[in-house]
């Protein structure tokens, strides 16, 4: 493929899609504020597959100490 | 305490400031992707939606208007996996600025619909480079990735769009002979 190929390509699109108005023609914070109300934005949770994966590794551990050490030489 | 830390601790007030400081930016960013400017409004909306949820992975200290580009430049992408071409091209053509007498209406549709069959990351690669003409860092930046790597989606772009063309021009020329 050559820079003329790409020229003609540019040429082509360019012509294809005009160039769109690209000033924005209303206030959206009124928008974000009803989005915010109708789903809180609450900070990323940690989902609960990840909390029971804890919970399962702590247990383990508990009951079998010793793996603590296997666990240290993977790491 | 300055607005970009009063935002990633949540206060809304500095929220609004930076949400109408931007939107303009945003807006203008998106639009130019999905070149749609209903979906361009709801597609900032959700943007800024994004930004307050994950306001607490914010450094302060960091770019707020790139931050911004990142997230919008993917629900953009989403838009565009998700949108049909036929459906796009419809859209293309009824908001269609204004008529070039130039290039005749059955090759516009034909370079629209091929360029709406690549797939959306070249889309979006050889929209931003070739249509709106923005920097390569620029686009490597708000695509979270390299400038060779924005480079290679343009040329697979050029590259396919080429070959469609070509069968289209071929083909053209066989129902007019």
């Amino acid at each position: 493929m050559s820079e003329h190929d790409e020229r003609e390509i540019r040429e082509a699109l360019k012509q294809a899609f005009p160039p769109i108005n690209r000033e924005l023609g209303r206030d959206l914070w009124p928008a974000v504020l009803r989005k915010l109300a109708a789903r809180p934005a609450r900070p990323t949770r940690v989902p609960w597959y990840d909390w029971a994966l804890i919970g399962v590794s702590a247990g383990v551990l508990l009951f079998f100490p010793q793996l603590i050490l296997v666990f240290a030489y993977h790491l | 305490m300055d607005l970009l830390q009063r935002f990633a601790l949540g206060e809304i007030d500095a929220f609004e400031t930076l949400v109408r400081q931007f939107q303009g930016e945003v807006y203008g960013w998106i639009v130019r992707v999905v070149r749609d400017p209903g979906v361009a409004e709801d597609l900032t909306v959700e943007t800024f939606w994004r930004m307050y949820r994950a306001r607490t992975q914010f450094r302060a200290e960091g770019n707020f208007a790139g931050w911004a580009r990142r997230i919008a430049t993917n629900l953009a992408l989403d838009h565009l996996k998700r949108r049909r071409p036929e459906q796009s091209l419809v859209d293309e053509l009824a908001g269609e600025a204004r008529p070039d007498p130039v290039l005749r209406r059955e090759m516009r549709e034909g370079i629209q619909r091929a360029f709406r069959g690549l797939p959306a990351k070249l889309q979006v690669a050889a929209t931003l480079a070739l249509v709106e003409e923005r920097p390569y860092e620029e686009i490597a930046e708000a695509l979270g990735t390299s400038v060779g790597a924005v480079k290679l989606r343009v040329f697979r772009a050029v590259r396919i769009l080429r070959k469609r063309l070509d069968r289209f021009r071929s083909q053209d020329l066989v129902e007019r002979t």
